[in-house]
């Protein structure tokens, strides 16, 4: 298994590199069938990763413990499911999980490229193989998880007891995927200017491939915040964790880059914009996998391996001034078709969102590298942690939600002042009156208020364009207003399904509200049978049952959730307590309602009997986890093919007589 | 501003669609916002005062987690620290430097907005200012550029006249019909963008055109 894992593995990087050369070589000497064979080497190479990537979980399955990487990653005493999470649990296995799905993307993307784009393809394919041959480099010659051992150990080492929750499972891949996945429509992007192109052929393939790694970095975001919540026990779900950070700024990059590209694929404007942003998005990509493999700072995430940190800032280097100097090199080809009408308008907007998109990134970015700086120039040691981000990030959010939503409610090139009021005027009042009602209603947290109007005005304005939509559409077909409804968005899937998604950043939105100012917290030590009150819950500790289990002890205490007298739920908490690892994991009682979540976990178990237990009550945290689903779904709708009608040529009735000719004069 | 009446309706249903889902949670919040047990007359302090001084403590022993977050021995030590102190009736000032004394500035959450760390502060505030006013500017000056571009367009080069009819003639027989306009417009979207699509398309007569 190991000897045909490392071959595969071996091989895939040899096509990588041919296909590369070979790209390059064959548009230059202008050989179409050298260009064809480094295709064919592109599609060879993925299925020779597919082989590596099944060996290995192979060796998983069998427990192959003479493979070093396997006896750090499993145990005998590890259920085989787990072997998906051991498969990236190290830097081995993850950086073979990359190169596997680069490659496959790759060949999808490659495959299904536009024709209008054909020529240029091979200039794309070369910057995609290239990526991969770095990856598969790095990966065979100093991190592979192909290794042996001298000698067969008895037994693993054993999976690390965090990565067993389910989250584990779609989190890491779903990050992972999304940060390599940039590479795409990056590739796409340089193989035009490679290739000289002057126009927007680039942009389709840019556009969806660029949604498609928002969306796994947006779940990948998601579910790791998920994690943490559930199972990193103290109820919060961000830490503004250097690594964190790494994996936020490029999907800053890219949510900035899906939106100024509708306005290429539009108008044709923004042209040298969109290649710098991609060519940020990348850079931050970079970065972000760099963070994750030996950057100085320490973290939860940290995968260690310092050497391989160096490379990547190497590769990171590289893979940000040589696409800025090809940039510059076709920087004449790049001329917008037109320029702005009008300040008022949903161009301009969107240039608005790109600034705060990209600030709130650069305040992350500053905030995850001062200390560092701090201490390098003056030895100051400065830390900066949520405080800093939340007073500073904090107000550009706000005003990233305003914009979200004016942009999908202002015209294209000009906005008349008369039509704005019209459009803008009912999510406006929505807004206002939502304020209006929680001030009365005694809430006086002004940052709170705020976004609580805000979304108002969002959703406000969503709604009326659906309504509106609707009813224009149910008067025009006689349908009825569900059908017309559904209708509407199948006939205009991006825009629809960008709605979607805006609900969704709303409703994560209210769950940050929610739990950043009305979060209750309380730490308290209970014996067997006493309680507690919470908000407006009475809590009774009934007791707790130690089960020890082959790894590890479960405590597993039972509480009781009262309100007004009346017997909500008894809800189950535990703790495990692995000794191999010197480390306990917490399985946190969470009773959640759309409202509000209360979250009980244990963080002591002491030799008495009784229990510490941190409680919390976090209002609104259900809507942020619900918004993933419904991310992925407006997604999903977004990037629905959707058969383009071709202009029909419409003859003028006579009547009406031509224009002005030249002739004429 | 008076409302058409549908218009006016409609805004009165999302109001109260708001109104009554905000309504019926901020029920809750409003409940729970005022300080839970362990309220200013017992102790001498309340417990979310506590709890934000934690917040704005950092754990010295785990990797970006405030006291407020960690659960380790020193944390839950730190934060019955605090307690005792806000008991004594000392202020976050005194607190917050108290903590600063023994573990060094980098035990705070935030860097102190003054002295030397007040470049933490200033830097992105400055930057994000300043990209606000450069893309406003941006945008002003793209906006003008469309102006001064726009006038010249409007009169074709006389030299092309014969060229722009005979492109005029070839359009009406292709599609059928004279159309408004035809190639004495100002040039547009059709010339501009996307180079390649113009060539690609074949000309049915097979006579050459100049674009």
């Amino acid at each position: 298994m190991a000897e045909l894992g490392a071959i595969s593995l071996w091989i895939a990087l040899a096509l990588a590199a041919y296909s590369t050369i070979g790209s390059v070589a064959g548009k230059l000497r202008l050989s179409p069938a050298l260009v064809e064979s480094a295709q064919t080497a592109m599609y060879a190479a993925g299925l020779a990763l597919l082989v590596a990537t099944l060996s290995l979980v192979v060796a998983f399955i069998s427990r192959d413990f003479e493979i070093a990487y396997v006896a750090a990653h499993s145990d005998l005493a590890m259920p085989n499911r787990f072997t998906w999470v051991a498969f990236y649990a190290g830097n081995e296995g993850s950086l073979l999980y990359i190169a596997t799905t680069l490659a496959i993307m790759s060949a999808i993307a490659v495959w299904r490229c536009p024709e209008k784009f054909k020529d240029a393809l091979p200039y794309t394919t070369a910057v995609l193989m290239l990526t991969l041959t770095f990856f598969l480099a790095v990966t065979a010659v100093m991190a592979n998880p192909f290794d042996k051992l001298p000698f067969v150990p008895l037994d693993g080492e054993g999976i690390n007891p965090l990565l067993t929750h389910f989250g584990m499972f779609f989190h890491p891949p779903a990050l992972m995927a999304g940060l390599i996945g940039i590479t795409v429509p990056f590739a796409f992007a340089i193989g035009s200017l490679l290739a000289g192109k002057t126009g927007d052929e680039w942009v389709d393939a840019g556009r969806v491939w660029g949604m498609v790694s928002w969306v796994l970095l947006a779940g990948g975001l998601l579910l790791g915040s998920w994690w943490a919540y559930t199972i990193l026990g103290w109820g919060g779900f961000w830490f503004w964790d250097p690594v964190e950070n790494a994996a936020f700024m490029p999907w800053l990059g890219i949510t900035a880059f899906i939106h100024s590209i509708m306005v290429q694929k539009r108008r044709g404007m923004f042209r040298m914009w969109n290649i710098v942003l991609i060519n940020v998005a990348f850079g931050l990509a970079l970065y972000g996998m760099f963070m994750n493999r030996g950057g100085s700072v320490p973290s939860v995430h940290s995968f260690g391996a310092s050497q391989l940190g160096w490379v990547f800032l190497m590769f990171l280097a590289i893979g940000v001034v040589v696409p800025f100097a090809i940039f510059i090199w076709r920087y004449p080809l790049l001329k917008s078709a037109r320029n702005l009408d009008s300040m008022l308008s949903r161009e301009a907007a969107f240039l608005v969102n790109n600034m705060l998109l990209l600030a709130i990134a650069f305040v992350t970015l500053w905030g995850t590298v001062y200390p560092l700086i701090s201490r390098l120039t003056n030895d100051e040691e400065i830390t900066i942690a949520r405080p800093f981000y939340d007073q500073v990030n904090g107000p550009l959010m706000l005003g990233l939600i305003f914009l979200m939503g004016i942009g999908p409610l202002i015209p294209w090139r000009k906005a008349g002042l008369a039509t704005l009021r019209k459009t803008l005027l009912p999510p406006a009042v929505a807004g206002l009156a939502t304020v209006a009602v929680l001030a009365i209603l005694g809430l006086h947290k002004e940052y709170a208020l705020i976004a609580f109007g805000l979304a108002s005005f969002v959703t406000g304005g969503i709604l009326m364009e659906w309504y509106r939509g609707t009813r224009s559409r149910h008067r025009s077909s006689g349908e009825n207003y569900a059908i017309a409804f559904l209708q509407l968005i199948a006939a205009n899937r991006p825009r629809y399904g960008g709605y979607i998604v805006h609900l969704s950043i709303i409703m994560v939105t209210l769950g940050i509200v929610g739990t950043s100012f009305f979060s209750i917290q309380r730490d308290v030590v209970l014996s067997p049978g006493e309680s507690t009150v919470v908000g407006d819950y009475e809590l009774v500790f009934l007791g707790t049952l130690e089960t020890p289990k082959s790894n590890r002890i479960e405590f597993e205490s039972t509480v009781q959730v009262f309100r007004g007298g009346d017997l909500l739920d008894t809800i189950r908490t535990k703790r495990a307590f692995y000794p191999s690892f010197n480390m306990a994991s917490t399985n946190a009682a969470i009773r959640s309602t759309p409202v509000e979540d209360l979250y009980i976990v244990p963080s002591e178990n002491l030799p008495d009997g009784s229990v510490g237990f941190r409680i919390l009550v976090n209002p609104l945290i259900w809507w942020m986890w619900v918004a993933g689903p419904v991310m992925v779904l407006g997604t999903v709708i977004a990037l629905w093919p959707q058969k383009v009608r071709a202009p029909a040529p419409v003859p003028t009735p006579r009547r009406f007589a031509p224009g002005p000719r030249p002739s004429a004069a | 501003m008076a409302l058409p009446p549908a218009r006016a309706i409609f805004v009165l249903l999302i109001l109260s669609a708001f109104g009554v889902s905000v309504a019926t949670q901020t029920g809750r919040l409003h409940a729970q916002t005022p300080e839970p047990e362990s309220s200013q007359g017992e102790a001498g302090f309340s417990e979310s005062e506590a709890q934000g001084i934690d917040r704005m403590i950092m754990c010295p022993v785990c990797p970006a987690e405030t006291i407020d977050q960690a659960q380790v021995q020193i944390a839950l030590q730190m934060r019955a620290v605090v307690r005792e102190m806000l008991a004594d009736g000392k202020e976050r000032k005194e607190i917050l430097d108290f903590f600063v004394e023994r573990y060094g500035q980098d035990i705070l959450g935030a860097p102190p907005k003054s002295g030397a760390a007040l470049v933490a502060w200033l830097l992105p505030a400055g930057g994000v200012l300043a990209a606000i006013v450069a893309v406003f500017f941006i945008i002003r000056s793209m906006t003008r550029h469309a102006t001064v571009l726009a006038t010249p367009r409007l009169v074709p080069d006389p030299g092309l006249v014969p060229y722009l009819q005979l492109v005029d003639r070839h359009l009406e027989m292709s599609r059928g019909g004279p159309r408004t306009g035809g190639t004495s417009d100002p040039p547009g979207p059709a010339v501009e963008s996307s180079g390649t699509e113009a060539s690609d398309q074949t000309d049915p007569t097979g006579t050459d055109e100049k674009e």
